[in-house]
Order: structure tokens, then C-alpha cells, then sequence
């Protein structure tokens, strides 16, 4: 970890002064009733006093629960559409966390994919993400499972590492480490990266619930059409959007008018496959089933969506493991997909 | 790495952003059966009415602002650019406001989205097109873009059929096919009335009676799942392979770009993999699921 | 009383006399169960009482053909009672396994209390009306009144009136309704406009899960009116407004089917305090139609049932 910096968690708030007249800065805080990110207010930090994790994912940052795409009105030459205005300024993302981090690298592929989403990478493109690596992991993480960790640095500009009254910083992309530049931080002793070292390997000891997700596209695979299985691990699912709108890999929407055709708005804002209506037809619904809706969510996860981008479209960050209203538990049903038979084998 | 690789294709974005629609204004308004109506429009950009192009197959998401939009296959053929249409059965909230727009409304148009019908593979071939009801929207491009470059097919088998007499569509169209004799139609009614003196019967079983050759030939089938499902072994039974039947489906659609998840079947998205497939391809996709 | 629902249970089904059984078995976190639905009776092992079998499992028996047998607590006998009364469940089909409820254990209170999260806490433990809570070696203890739900404190009815087979000794009421409904309380001492300023906030965080409705037995609508397109009587987007009515009209749709279980404040993942819209509805109930839902289960469900000689004064 050559030319790492490091900052004590007292001079912090002064570090993030400084950075929020660069940046529109963005950090962990608790005022509006619920754990989320939430603009600097410029002097609370106590956020290092009782940070895990927040319950709405900083991809609320990027795909909003709600937003504007464009509004439209009606005069003499007929209906004219408006842009909203660009958001000049850039964003940063202050202590989010390497699985919230790694799984907007999940979307953008989508968002980037074929038809570039202007909305996501504009909002994308313009934002520096700080990562602060986990010292606490939860009992309902399982990021160590699906390709992440609770230092990996996929998707962060910067990653901060918790030694106890420092943060050990280092820049893991060019933007980042320009930003570290320009911050007058001061240089960590080899025995600062060492501390940092072992902090770094406790977090990953800590992180005690495994699921093997080896050839999972291929068990799932081999298991799809069980009706009766599929039943079985659906039963006590509720079809609410918990998991589908807290998940910060989750990424449908829905597209909706508000206004008249005089005036209004189109906006986006976030659905879920779990609903019953999510694919409801005039004359037919293919997932009017529980089980089907169930199924879908599972396997786009972790198997189509891997078909297609090579990664689990999952970060194991625990979300729906601890908000589920009935514990529905994604590492218990993995853990209970059928191994492949000998004659199936590993595709 | 996605499925279809569409960066060839040509786009037509407004202000550079995939969501934006064009504006468009209704020009002629057709009144097929009770509860469906086509649309003819025109772009009010005259630069994109110039340069617009789509395949047959393709569809768009046409907007009424205020109250949403929704996605229709282009049922006009790319062989006749003076205007554009779409159709579209009442059923919802924004096919019922679409309904009540008059000629001179002005819609929004995102598109052409979808992969379109693989027309270059359709040269030198049988063709046998096998539609019913509303089902012949798509399929009548495609026919269309066919007898306008008719040299490149060889014989031309039309099997259409409604539930009766009134719910036929696009019955202009019917006429001149039923004249033109590079191509044989065969129309028929589920169920008939007074006036009607022409076939009675089931698509599939007509299908079944005008037994066309499957060498060197390919079906193209649309219309409700029920017909389909009907469909496709009277055509194995024939002697088709299912590489050569073609078939569009139909999923709940919003973004039309394979973004906002909802009309996946397993990892593909109909509305940017499809929404045209073969028969082999649907065979392969997770079956049970659709 | 476990042992005693796990032997009834299993032969319950090996009989045939049913072929479901609902109950709950050991979550995946600590401190958590989670519901159970199973025909084999092998599972039936797995059974569990205690003060965290927090969920309304009555909310899945109308997707279930055939006869089931369920755990029900007080609270979860009154909805089913309700469902009865809805003619949704037939009273032949289902075998109430009656469960006298000391109140369930309220987490995220005990959290508050220890100022540590639920997977850092050692061990819960419950004797009589005191309950233990140990984290890193320490030792705490607290009256039960303190950490147990807010509704649980009120309860009407914490052994089954309505059941088959009562798996324990009945149980009286906490007996604490004040406390149950502080937050309500708070609210009617507010200004209006300082009370639609609370909401405003509150809701503003709502998402539309749609939990709250999906936990909720009384919502059992194949179609919920926020799905309805023609007409479209609220836009699916969580603007805060739109979060107020849709909760607004829920507690209508169930004004006389709520029986106050408290499932729709606990699966919140924003916490929105719910319950003091249902409470407020269900206070309402019981004063303008002296009604408690789901206590007689020979009554009428209150909005189908009309007398003669009812009060007109809510007829302004």
C-alpha cells in the first residue's frame, strides 16, 4: 500500500469542510428518522459512533426512489418537452461500503449497456465514491460469498481503513488519488499500513456466513422447472418490495405520467418483480403466481444476470436478510439448491 | 456482453436521451373492428421524417403525454414511407386515451426498438404467414415489404383468421391480396354471420388444410397465445424444423430498451432480444417460464 | 407447551386430520423466528414458542387449499376470527393451536435500551415479568413492560377465546394501555398543522414496499386499489402525499377487520409509526359501534351488518 495517507478522526470534519466546497458531500446520518445518506451538514460526524451500514443503499444517490425525466406542455405549437436541469456539481459519496460500492459497478452495466441511461451516468460520471472498509460486519453479511469483502475496493475512487483513532486513506483510481493529492493529508508509516493490514483481515474473519456460489447459475439452472420446490421456498414470502427496493443491486423501474396533457411530468421511479403486477398483461400475467415471481428474483441474480455480465448480481450486504418481514433468508435458499448430480457437472 | 448486438443499428434519439419521444401528430385514423384502430402518424420533425428507417417487427413506445406510454409494433412496411402506423386494441389506460385522440393529436414516439423480422434470411424462400386477429399487425409489414420486392420470394401463403367476420382487421388490406396473384390468401372466421360466405374455421386447422410445403420455406406466426399454441405442431406435423417458424412475443413493456427488467424471460429481454424469435430459440429460453 | 404443540402438531398430520401446519421454527438471526408452513411432519421438530414468534400467521392461511392446522397467538386468533367472519376460511378447515401470549419482545427496544444491535447481543432471556439481556459478558435487566411492543403492552386478548387445542395456561393482559399508545397520544395533543407537518415527514420516507399491506391478514384484495389502472386512483411513485392517502385508504379498507396485531409498524423497513393511524381507526370502531374485531366470532363483520336502532349521529 505505497503512498497511503492518513487522517485522524478528529480532524475529519475539517477534512470533509474542506471537500464540501469542492462537492456536493454526501454522509451517513440518522436525522430523517432512518439510517441513509444524507447531505453534510457541515459538522456532524458522529455518524463514526454508530455506522454498520444504512438501510437505503447510497444507489439511491444514482437511481432515486423517484425522479423527474423530462416534463412536457402543451401550447400553440403544440406539446413542448423539457430536459430537467443537469446537476452541475459533483457529487461526493462519503464511508460507503465496499458491497454498496461493487454492486454500482452491477449497475452499471445495465445502465450503460446498448442504450446508454443518461439520468444514471450523468449522475454516475459526476461522482467520487470514498469507501470506509468495515470493522463491524453484520451477522446477516455474506459478502465474502459473492465475490466481495469487507475492504475490497471494486468501484470506490478511495478506500479508508479504520485503525482506531485514524483513517489509513489510498487512492484506487486516478480521480481519487488526485483528490487525496490536493488534501493536504499526511503520509502513513509503514506501521500505520500494517495496523491497517490486520484490521483488514479481522473484518474478513468476521464475516462468518458463507454460501457456496459455486456453478449456482448451473444448480439453479437444473432446478428451475421443480414446480413443487419452487412452492416450498416460496411459501412464506409476503410479494411486498422490501428486499427488491432496499437491495442495492435491484434496478427495475417503472416509467409513469403525472399531470395532463396540458402539463405534467414523465417520471421514473423504482419497482419490483415481486410485486403481482409487475408483468401484468391486458389478457394474461406469466408471473401471477407467487412461486414464479420468487423464482425469477432468485435466478436473475444468480443466474441470468450472470449469463450475461459474468458476476452474481449480488453483494451480500444483508439487507434483505435483516429487513425481510419474515426472514426470508437468500443464504438459506441457496444453501438448499440442489448440488449438481454427478452426471449434471459443473457448465 | 448482452445477447443481441444492436450497435449497428440505427438510432433516432431525441436530444441525445433514449427516453426523450419524438413528436408526432396523427394524420388518418382507420376503424378496424370495433375495439381496434390503426393509426397513421408523421413525425412533426421534418429532418427525422426524412431520415427515420425501421425493420418489419420492429416497435416503438408511443407516448399520450399525461397518461403514459405503451409499446405497439410499427404495423406500416418500411416499403412505404409516406407515413407511419400502428395499431392498437382498447384494453387499458392508455390504449382507451389513445382511442379518444382525433386526427391532428400529436403522440410521442421512442424508437424503433426490437430485432424486426430476420427478412434477409426470408430471401429465396417459401414464406407462410399465419396470423390472427390483431396479430396481423405486425405480420402485414412485414407481407407488404414482401410483395414490394417480390422478386426476392418465391411462393407466398397468407392464412389470416378472426373470431368472426367483424373482428377481421385491416380488411383494405385483405382486398388487395385477395387480388394479387403473387400471393394466395386463404381468410377464415372462428365463427361466422348472415353475410359472411367464405371459410369457417379454426387458423390452425385451415393451416392444416391448405398443407404447404415446409422445404425451403419459413412460417411466420402471430396472434393470441391460444392460436400459437396451435399453431406450432400443425406445422411440425408439416414437416418444419423449428428453426424455420418465427413468432413475436408479447410481454408487459415499459422502457422498450432492456433496462427496466420487466419483460425478461429468464436472461433475455423481448424487447430488445425479441420481440421476434424462432421457434427454437423459445424452446431453448427457460422453457417453463413462459 | 413447545414439546406439546410439536407432538400435536406431528399427529395432527399423520392422522390426515389436516394437511398444512403453520407455526414457526427458529430464524436465521438471533432472536427471530420465522413462519413455517409445511405438510411434512418431520418439520414439525423444528417447532418453536417463546417471546419472538412475532409474526400474524394468519396472513397465509387463505392461500392454502385443503385443512391446516395454525399457531395462533391472541392477537392472531382475533384475525382469524375476522377472516372467518369474511367467509374467506372455512372455522371446519382450520385447527387453532392456541398459544397464551406473555407479549412478544420488541427488538429494536431492547437495542435502544443496550445501545448495541441485534447481532451483538449476547443472550435475551425472559422469567416472569423481568427480562434479562446480556451483552459482552454484562448483564442487564428490565421490566418486561419496557421492551416489549408497544401493542403488546394494550393487548385486549392474550389467550385465544376462539381455538381447538389450548397449548398452555391462559395468561392475563399486560394491562398497560397507556403506554401502548404514546405516540398516538402525542399526536392528538398536537396543532393540526404541526400534526400534518409530522406526517409529511413521516411519510415523505415511505417507499411503497407495500409490507405494511402484505403483513396485514385483513388485506387479503386479489387486486389493491393502488393497482388499478383505469381508474388510477394514486400514481405508484412514493411521493409523500400519495404515501399519506394510500395509508389513509388502507385503514379504512380495514376499519373493523384491524385487530390491532402491530405487524404493519414492525415490517416497516423506514419506520414509519403506523399504528398510530390504525389504533386511531380502531379506537374509532369501538366508540362509534361498540365493536372489537374478531372477539365473537358468532358476530357479522361490522360494515355488513346493520341494526335497526343504530346510532345516527355520526350522520352529521
Amino acid at each position: 500500500m505505497a503512498g497511503s495517507k492518513k487522517i485522524k478522526k478528529q480532524d475529519l470534519a475539517q477534512l470533509l469542510s474542506q471537500w464540501s466546497q469542492e462537492f456536493s458531500l454526501f454522509v451517513p446520518s440518522r436525522t430523517s428518522g432512518l439510517a441513509e445518506m444524507t447531505e453534510y451538514d457541515g459538522q456532524d460526524i458522529s455518524f463514526l459512533g454508530w455506522y454498520r451500514n444504512t438501510i437505503i443503499p447510497p444507489k439511491a444517490s444514482f437511481l432515486p426512489h423517484m425522479e423527474e425525466m423530462f416534463s412536457f406542455h402543451r401550447n400553440k405549437q403544440g406539446h413542448q418537452l423539457e430536459l430537467p436541469p443537469l446537476e452541475e456539481q459533483k457529487r461526493l459519496i462519503f464511508a460507503i461500503r465496499p458491497c454498496d460500492a461493487r454492486a454500482l459497478t452491477i449497475l452499471d452495466n445495465v445502465f450503460e449497456d446498448t442504450y446508454p441511461d443518461p439520468y444514471y451516468r450523468g449522475r454516475r460520471r459526476r461522482a467520487i465514491l470514498v469507501g470506509l472498509g468495515c470493522t463491524n460486519p453484520y451477522d446477516s453479511c455474506f459478502c465474502t460469498s459473492v465475490g466481495s469483502g469487507p475492504s475490497e475496493t471494486t468501484g470506490v475512487d478511495i478506500m479508508l481503513t479504520d485503525i482506531g483513532d485514524e483513517l489509513v486513506t489510498r487512492g484506487t483510481t486516478k480521480a481519487g488519488e488526485e483528490l487525496i493529492a490536493g488534501s493536504g493529508l499526511v503520509k502513513a508509516t509503514k506501521a500505520d499500513q500494517k495496523r491497517a493490514e490486520q484490521s483488514q483481515e479481522a473484518a474478513r474473519q468476521k464475516v462468518t456466513r458463507k454460501v457456496d456460489t459455486r456453478d449456482m447459475a448451473s444448480r439453479l439452472q437444473a432446478v428451475f422447472d421443480d414446480r413443487d420446490y419452487w412452492q416450498q421456498i416460496a411459501a412464506k414470502c409476503l410479494s411486498c418490495g422490501i428486499c427488491t427496493l432496499l437491495c442495492p443491486t435491484c434496478y427495475c423501474f417503472d416509467i409513469n405520467d403525472e399531470g395532463s396533457p396540458e402539463k405534467g411530468t414523465r417520471c421514473r421511479s423504482l419497482d419490483s418483480c415481486a410485486f403481482p403486477v409487475y408483468t401484468k398483461m391486458p389478457m394474461e400475467n406469466p408471473r401471477d403466481e407467487k412461486w414464479r415471481r420468487v423464482r425469477n428474483r432468485l435466478c436473475h441474480k444468480y443466474e441470468f444476470y450472470p449469463m450475461l455480465f459474468d458476476t452474481i448480481a449480488c453483494t451480500g450486504c444483508g439487507r434483505c436478510i435483516r429487513l425481510c418481514p419474515v426472514n426470508w433468508d437468500i443464504t438459506q435458499i441457496l444453501e438448499g439448491v440442489p448440488e449438481l448430480s454427478q452426471a449434471e457437472g459443473p457448465k | 456482453m448482452t445477447i443481441t448486438d444492436i450497435s449497428q443499428r440505427k438510432r433516432f434519439l431525441a436530444q441525445g436521451n433514449v427516453y426523450l419521444p419524438h413528436i408526432a401528430v396523427i394524420e388518418r385514423i382507420i376503424d378496424e373492428t370495433p375495439g381496434i384502430r390503426t393509426f397513421h402518424f408523421n413525425f412533426k420533425d421534418e429532418r427525422l421524417r426524412g431520415e427515420f428507417t425501421f425493420e418489419s417487427g420492429q416497435f416503438g413506445e408511443f407516448s399520450v403525454f399525461g397518461v403514459g406510454e405503451a409499446p405497439f409494433c410499427i404495423s406500416s412496411s418500411p416499403t412505404r414511407q409516406d407515413h407511419l402506423g400502428f395499431t392498437v386494441q382498447r384494453v387499458g389506460r392508455v390504449t382507451n386515451a389513445l382511442h379518444r385522440l382525433a386526427v391532428g393529436a400529436e403522440i410521442g414516439f421512442r424508437g424503433p426498438y426490437g430485432n424486426g423480422f430476420p427478412i434477409n434470411n426470408l430471401e429465396g424462400k417459401n414464406l407462410v404467414f399465419v396470423a390472427g386477429g390483431i396479430g396481423l399487425a405486425p405480420l402485414r409489414s412485414l407481407v407488404w415489404n414482401v410483395i414490394d420486392n417480390r422478386a426476392k420470394y418465391r411462393n407466398v401463403d397468407i392464412i389470416y383468421g378472426a373470431r368472426s367476420p367483424a373482428d377481421l382487421c385491416f380488411k383494405y388490406d385483405l382486398d388487395s391480396w385477395q387480388k394479387d396473384k403473387t400471393v394466395n390468401l386463404f381468410t377464415t372466421v372462428d365463427k361466422g354471420d348472415d353475410k359472411w360466405k367464405g371459410r369457417v374455421g379454426f387458423v390452425p386447422q385451415v393451416l392444416e388444410g391448405v398443407a404447404p410445403s415446409a422445404e425451403g420455406a419459413v412460417a411466420v406466426v402471430c396472434g393470441p397465445p391460444i392460436m400459437i399454441r396451435f399453431t406450432f405442431p400443425v406445422l411440425e406435423k408439416l414437416g418444419f424444423a423449428p428453426e424455420q417458424m418465427l413468432t413475436t412475443l408479447e410481454k408487459r413493456m415499459k422502457c422498450g430498451i432492456g433496462k427496466c427488467g420487466r419483460c425478461n424471460i429468464g436472461n433475455i429481454y423481448v424487447c430488445r432480444d425479441g420481440p421476434v424469435f424462432s421457434y427454437a430459440q423459445i424452446m431453448n429460453l427457460v422453457s417453463s417460464e413462459y | 407447551m413447545q414439546q406439546r404443540l410439536r407432538r400435536k402438531a406431528r399427529s395432527l398430520l399423520e392422522q390426515g386430520q389436516v394437511d398444512w401446519i403453520i407455526g414457526f421454527e427458529p430464524g436465521s438471526l438471533r432472536f427471530t423466528t420465522t413462519p413455517l408452513i409445511t405438510k411434512d411432519k418431520d418439520d414439525t421438530d423444528r417447532l418453536v414458542v417463546g417471546s419472538f414468534i412475532v409474526n400474524n400467521l394468519s396472513n397465509f392461511l387463505i392461500e392454502l387449499s385443503g385443512r391446516v392446522a395454525i399457531v395462533a397467538k391472541g392477537c392472531d386468533s382475533r384475525s382469524i376470527v375476522s377472516l372467518i367472519q369474511d367467509n374467506k376460511v372455512n372455522r371446519e378447515d382450520i385447527v387453532i393451536l392456541g398459544v397464551p401470549c406473555p407479549g412478544i419482545i420488541d427488538l429494536s427496544k431492547v437495542e435502544g435500551l443496550v445501545a448495541r444491535d441485534r447481532d451483538e447481543i449476547d443472550d435475551i432471556a425472559r422469567q416472569d415479568g423481568v427480562v434479562s439481556v446480556r451483552v459482552g459478558g454484562q448483564q442487564r435487566e428490565f421490566p418486561a413492560g419496557q421492551v416489549l411492543f408497544d401493542n403488546c403492552l394494550g393487548c385486549e386478548l392474550p389467550t385465544p377465546k376462539e381455538y381447538d387445542i389450548l397449548l398452555g395456561e391462559a395468561t392475563s393482559p399486560i394491562g398497560e394501555p397507556t403506554a401502548s399508545q404514546e405516540t398516538l397520544a402525542r399526536l392528538k395533543d398536537m396543532p393540526p398543522d404541526e400534526r400534518w407537518r409530522f406526517w409529511q415527514q413521516e411519510f415523505g420516507r415511505c417507499i411503497r414496499c407495500y409490507a405494511c399491506r402484505n403483513v396485514c391478514p385483513a388485506c387479503f384484495c386479489k387486486r389493491c386499489f393502488v393497482e388499478e389502472s383505469e381508474p388510477q386512483w394514486l400514481l405508484p411513485m412514493p411521493r409523500w402525499q400519495d404515501n399519506l392517502i394510500f395509508q389513509a385508504i388502507r385503514n379504512i379498507h380495514v376499519a373493523g377487520r384491524c385487530t390491532d396485531c402491530g405487524e404493519c409498524e414492525r415490517a416497516c423497513p423506514v419506520n414509519i409509526p403506523l399504528r398510530s393511524l390504525t389504533r386511531d381507526m380502531y379506537d374509532i370502531v369501538a366508540d362509534l359501534f361498540q365493536f372489537k374485531s374478531g372477539m365473537d366470532i358468532a358476530a357479522a363483520p361490522l360494515l355488513t351488518a346493520y341494526e335497526v336502532e343504530e346510532a345516527e349521529d355520526l350522520i352529521r
